[in-house]
C-alpha cells in the first residue's frame, strides 16, 4: 500500500519535473536567443556625450593627423566630449573651408582646425566665434582671427634644431665648398609657421657658421593646391641639373615623397634628407641611412592640448594663447628606440 | 488541486491530459511564432532608417526646388508649395535626434538637424528678401542656401550609405539568425513533443495502473483465490468505483463462504450428537438389561435349581431348568464369539424346548441337518434370533398349529441353513425393509434377547465379507416365511477339547 503510494507520488514528481524542465528549456532558449539577437543589434557605442568638438585638417588619413586625432579623441572621452574628425564619414571631399562652414552650421561645441593665414580662414574663424563656437588652431595658426588658442610645435626652435643638423651634415661633406640646402615649403604657404621655421634654420646657421664652407639656403615651393601635385613637384626638383645637397622637409607627405624620389633616382648618400614626423616609413628610412634625421612630434600631446584648450575655454571663458607640443630629434643614434615599439608617441 | 485531480472522472482525466499536452504545444508554438514575428519585424525595420533618410532627402529637395521655383517665377502657387514643403521638412527635422552619440550615425543626424534648421532659416530669409525685392540680398542668401543644401544632401547621402552598409550587415546577420532560429524552433518543438509523449504515456500509465491491478486481482478471484489482497482505491473515478465494488464483492463472498462453513459445522455437530445420543441410549438399554439379569448369577441359581430338582426326582423340572441354564450359559459365554453350527443348533433346540414348556408344546419343531456340516463356523447368536422372530411374528397367533422347520444342507461350497415357518408371512415391502435394515420393530418384545434382524444381517455380512448372506422368501399372507442363511464352508479345526 505504502509502496504504491510512494510509486504514485514519485510518478507525479517525475511529471512535474518534466513539465518544468520543458518550460525552463523553452524560456531559457527564447531568452538566450533574444539576447543573442540583441547582442549584435547593439554592439555600437551608444553613450551620449555632453559636448561635440570637430577637428578639421587636410590629409586626414596621414598617420600624423590620425595620431593627433587619437590624442584628442582619447582626452575628449575623459571629459565626456566626443571629438570627431570632420569629413571622415562623408561621401564627398570638402576643403577645410567648407568643413568649417559645415561645422559652424552644425552648431558644434568646438572647432579644432589646422588653419593657415588666409583671409577666408580668418573670416570663417571669426564667424564661428561670433556664433559662440570656440576655435583652436592646430599646427598652423591664423593669428589675425578670433581663435581662442593655438596648439603647435615651437617652429623657431625646430628651425634652429634643423639648422644644427644642416651644419652637422655640411661638416661631414667637407669636400664641397658650398652646401646647397633646399627647404620645401608649400606653394600657397600662408602659414606663418613655415616662415618662423625658416628663420630658425637661418639663425642657427648664421650663428655657428664656420668659414670653411658656404651654406646656401633656398626655398623650394611645392604645389599643394590639388591632389597628387605634391609628389609631381617634388619629382620636378630631381629633374633639375643642379641638385641640392640637403633637402629639408616640413611635413610627412613631403618627407615620404622626397625619400622615395631619392631612392628612385639613386641619390642615396648624395642628397641628405631632414624629414618631418616619425611614421614607420620614415623611421625605417633613417634606419637604412636614406634619411639623416627626422623630428618626432608628440602628436598625442598635441591632440590633448586642443581638447584641453577648449575645455578650459568653456570652464574659465579664456585659455592660454599658445600650446607647444614636445619635439624630439630622431637620427641614426636613437632610431632603434622608435623601431622597436613603432610610434612611441602614439601612446 | 490534488484532491480535485483525484475526484476527476476518467474522461475528465484523459481529456485534461490531452488538453494539457495540446496547450503546451500551443504555448510553445505561440512563443516560437512570436519569436519569428518579432524577427521578421526586425528584418522589416532594418532598412527603415534608410527609407526615412530617403524621405528626408526628398523633402529637402522639395524645399530647395520650390524655393528656386519661387525665386524664378514668384508665383503664389510656388510660394504655397514652398511653405507646404518647408512645413513638412521642418516637421521631419524636428523628429531628428539631437544627442551627441558615440555612433557616427547619431552625430551625423545631429549635424543634419542643426544644418537643416540653419538652412530653413536662410531659405526663409531668401524668400523674405525675394518678396521684398531685395535682389542683392536674396541672391547672396540663395547661394548660401544652395551651399547648405549641398552640405545637407552630402550628409544625408553619406549617412544613408553608412547606414546601408551597416544595415546590410545587420540584415545578413539577422537572416542568419533567422535560419538558426528555425533550427532552434524545430529542436524546441521536437523536445516539447517528445516530452509531451513521455508525459502522456506516464500519466495514462498512472490512470491505467489501478485497472491493471484490478484485472490481476479479478483473475486471482476467478482462479478461486478469495484471499487475494484487497486493492487500494487510488482515485474516485470510474475505476475507483469499480475497484470499490470489486473489493466489496470479494469481502461479501468471503463472508458468505464463512457463513456456509459455520452452518455446515453446526449441522455436522448436531448429527454427531444425535448419533451419540442413539449410541448412549443403546448402551443404557444394554446396561439396564445387564443389570436386570446377571447371567452368571442366573445360570448358577438355575444350576442349583436343576440339582435340587434331580435330588427330588423331578426329572422334567430338572430337564427344563437344565435347558434354561444351558440357554443362558450360551448367551453369557458366546456373546461375541465364533461358534459352530452345532452349537447354534443346540441353542435353538434349547430355545424351542423352553418355549414348548412355556407354551405347552405349541410349536412343532422339525430338524433336518446334514451332519457333515455341523462343524462349520458361523457367528454366534444368529439362528436363535431368527427362530425367535419366527415364533414372535410368524406362528404365535396360530395357537398350537405353528410349525418351524430347521434344515441345514450343503450346496457346493456354501452351507445353507433354512428356517421355515408356516406363519403369517411377510409382505414384499417388509422383506425389503428388513433386508435394507430400515425396518424398525415396534418396541422390543419382552423376552427377546434384544438382537434384531438388522444386527443379524450386519454380523453375517461382516463374517462372510460379502453381501449375499440371507434370503427371505414368503409366498404371501399366511403362506409362511423361509429365511435362508448362506455360509462359507469353513470348518473348525480343533473341536471342543
Amino acid at each position: 500500500m505504502k509502496k504504491t503510494q510512494l510509486k504514485k507520488s514519485s510518478n507525479a514528481w517525475v511529471i512535474v519535473t518534466t513539465f518544468s524542465l520543458v518550460l525552463i528549456t523553452i524560456t531559457v532558449g527564447v531568452f538566450a536567443f533574444r539576447f543573442y539577437l540583441n547582442g549584435f543589434k547593439e554592439v555600437k557605442d551608444d553613450n551620449t556625450y555632453e559636448q561635440y568638438y570637430v577637428m578639421i585638417t587636410e590629409e586626414r588619413k596621414s598617420s600624423f593627423w590620425q595620431s593627433v586625432y587619437r590624442g584628442a579623441y582619447e582626452r575628449g572621452l575623459e571629459e565626456n566630449v566626443y571629438v570627431d574628425m570632420l569629413g571622415d564619414n562623408l561621401s564627398q571631399e570638402y576643403s577645410r573651408e567648407n568643413l568649417m562652414r559645415i561645422a559652424i552650421s552644425s552648431a558644434v561645441d568646438g572647432i579644432i582646425v589646422a588653419a593657415d593665414e588666409s583671409d577666408e580662414m580668418t573670416q570663417l574663424i571669426n564667424e564661428a566665434a561670433s556664433e559662440g563656437i570656440p576655435v583652436v588652431t592646430l599646427y598652423g595658426d591664423n593669428t589675425h582671427s578670433n581663435r581662442c588658442s593655438f596648439v603647435g610645435v615651437g617652429n623657431y626652435n625646430l628651425g634652429r634644431e634643423y639648422g644644427r643638423q644642416v651644419l652637422k651634415i655640411a661638416d661631414e661633406k667637407r669636400d664641397k665648398q658650398s652646401v646647397k640646402v633646399a627647404v620645401l615649403v608649400n606653394a600657397y604657404a600662408l602659414d606663418s609657421g613655415q616662415n618662423i621655421f625658416c628663420s630658425g634654420i637661418q639663425d642657427a646657421i648664421d650663428q655657428e657658421k664656420s668659414e670653411k664652407f658656404e651654406i646656401e639656403i633656398s626655398l623650394i615651393s611645392v604645389d599643394d593646391t590639388n591632389a597628387f601635385s605634391v609628389e609631381e613637384s617634388i619629382r620636378d626638383i630631381f629633374m633639375e641639373e643642379e641638385l641640392p645637397d640637403i633637402i629639408v622637409c616640413l611635413n610627412e607627405l613631403n618627407t615620404t615623397c622626397v625619400y622615395q624620389a631619392v631612392v628612385d633616382y639613386n641619390k642615396v648618400g648624395q642628397i641628405a634628407i631632414l624629414g618631418y614626423f616619425d611614421s614607420d616609413t620614415i623611421i625605417n628610412a633613417i634606419d637604412r641611412n636614406v634619411i639623416n634625421a627626422t623630428i618626432s612630434i608628440d602628436t598625442g600631446q598635441m591632440g590633448r592640448f586642443c581638447v584641453d584648450a577648449l575645455t578650459e575655454y568653456y570652464e574659465f571663458g579664456n585659455t592660454s594663447q599658445y600650446f607647444t607640443a614636445d619635439v624630439t630629434l630622431i637620427d641614426k643614434s636613437n632610431v632603434s628606440d622608435y623601431l622597436e615599439g613603432g610610434d612611441v608617441n602614439e601612446n | 488541486m490534488k484532491i480535485n485531480l483525484r475526484k476527476l472522472s476518467l474522461q475528465g482525466k484523459m481529456s485534461s491530459i490531452y488538453i494539457l499536452a495540446n496547450l503546451l504545444v500551443f504555448v510553445v508554438t505561440l512563443i516560437l511564432l512570436s519569436g519569428i514575428n518579432s524577427m521578421s519585424h526586425d528584418m522589416d525595420m532594418v532598412y527603415q532608417d534608410n527609407l526615412h533618410l530617403n524621405e528626408l532627402s526628398a523633402a529637402l529637395t522639395d524645399v530647395q526646388d520650390s524655393m528656386t521655383d519661387y525665386l524664378n517665377a514668384k508665383t503664389s502657387d510656388s510660394l504655397e508649395e514652398f511653405y507646404r514643403n518647408e512645413q513638412t521638412y521642418s516637421q521631419m527635422v524636428l523628429e531628428l535626434n539631437d544627442d551627441i552619440t558615440g555612433t557616427s550615425f547619431g552625430r551625423m543626424e545631429r549635424s543634419i538637424k542643426h544644418m537643416s534648421e540653419k538652412y530653413l532659416d536662410i531659405v526663409g530669409q531668401t524668400i523674405e528678401a525675394k518678396r521684398g525685392r531685395n535682389v542683392e540680398k536674396y541672391r547672396v542668401r540663395y547661394e548660401s542656401a544652395t551651399q547648405m543644401y549641398d552640405y545637407i544632401n552630402t550628409y544625408i547621402y553619406s549617412l544613408n550609405n553608412e547606414q546601408f552598409k551597416n544595415n546590410s550587415e545587420n540584415y545578413s546577420e539577422l537572416s542568419k539568425a533567422f535560419r538558426s532560429f528555425e533550427t532552434v524552433s524545430m529542436l524546441v518543438l521536437f523536445i516539447v513533443i517528445v516530452g509531451n509523449v513521455w508525459v502522456i504515456v506516464k500519466l495514462t500509465g498512472t490512470i491505467i495502473s489501478p485497472l491493471k491491478d484490478l484485472a490481476a486481482s479479478a483473475n486471482e478471484v476467478a482462479k478461486g483465490n478469495f484471499d487475494t489482497e484487497l486493492i487500494e482505491v487510488q482515485a474516485e473515478d470510474e475505476i475507483g468505483v469499480v475497484t470499490g465494488a470489486f473489493n466489496q464483492m470479494v469481502i461479501s463472498i468471503r463472508q458468505y463462504i464463512e457463513r456456509i462453513r459455520q452452518s455446515m459445522e453446526t449441522e455436522r455437530a448436531m448429527k454427531e450428537k444425535e448419533l451419540m445420543m442413539e449410541a448412549h441410549l443403546k448402551d443404557a438399554k444394554l446396561k439396564y438389561l445387564q443389570a436386570q439379569i446377571n447371567p452368571h448369577f442366573l445360570f448358577n441359581t438355575l444350576n442349583a435349581g436343576a440339582q435340587l430338582a434331580m435330588m427330588e426326582g423331578a426329572d422334567k423340572t430338572y430337564e427344563y431348568v437344565q435347558n434354561m441354564a444351558e440357554f443362558f450359559r450360551y448367551n453369557v459365554k458366546k456373546g461375541d464369539e465364533t461358534v459352530t453350527i452345532r452349537e447354534e443348533m443346540e441353542l435353538v433346540d434349547n430355545y424351542i424346548y423352553i418355549l414348548n414348556v412355556r407354551f405347552s408344546g405349541d410349536i412343532h419343531y422339525e430338524k433336518k441337518v446334514d451332519k457333515s456340516i455341523l462343524n462349520v463356523e458361523m457367528p454366534s447368536m444368529i439362528l436363535q434370533p431368527i427362530v425367535e422372530n419366527c415364533v414372535n411374528h410368524g406362528i404365535r397367533e396360530l395357537a398350537g398349529n405353528g410349525k418351524i422347520k430347521l434344515s441345514a444342507y450343503r450346496m457346493d461350497d456354501v452351507v445353507c441353513i433354512s428356517i421355515k415357518d408356516n406363519g403369517i408371512g411377510m409382505s414384499r415391502e417388509t422383506i425389503e425393509q428388513v433386508m435394507n435394515g430400515t425396518y424398525r420393530d415396534k418396541g422390543l418384545s419382552a423376552g427377546s434377547n434384544g438382537i434384531g434382524m438388522d444386527n443379524v444381517i450386519a454380523r453375517l455380512k461382516l463374517f462372510s465379507e460379502r453381501d449375499d448372506v440371507m434370503t427371505i422368501i414368503s409366498e404371501g399372507e399366511n403362506q409362511g416365511t423361509e429365511v435362508i442363511i448362506y455360509l462359507q464352508m469353513k470348518e473348525r479345526e480343533e473341536e471342543d477339547v
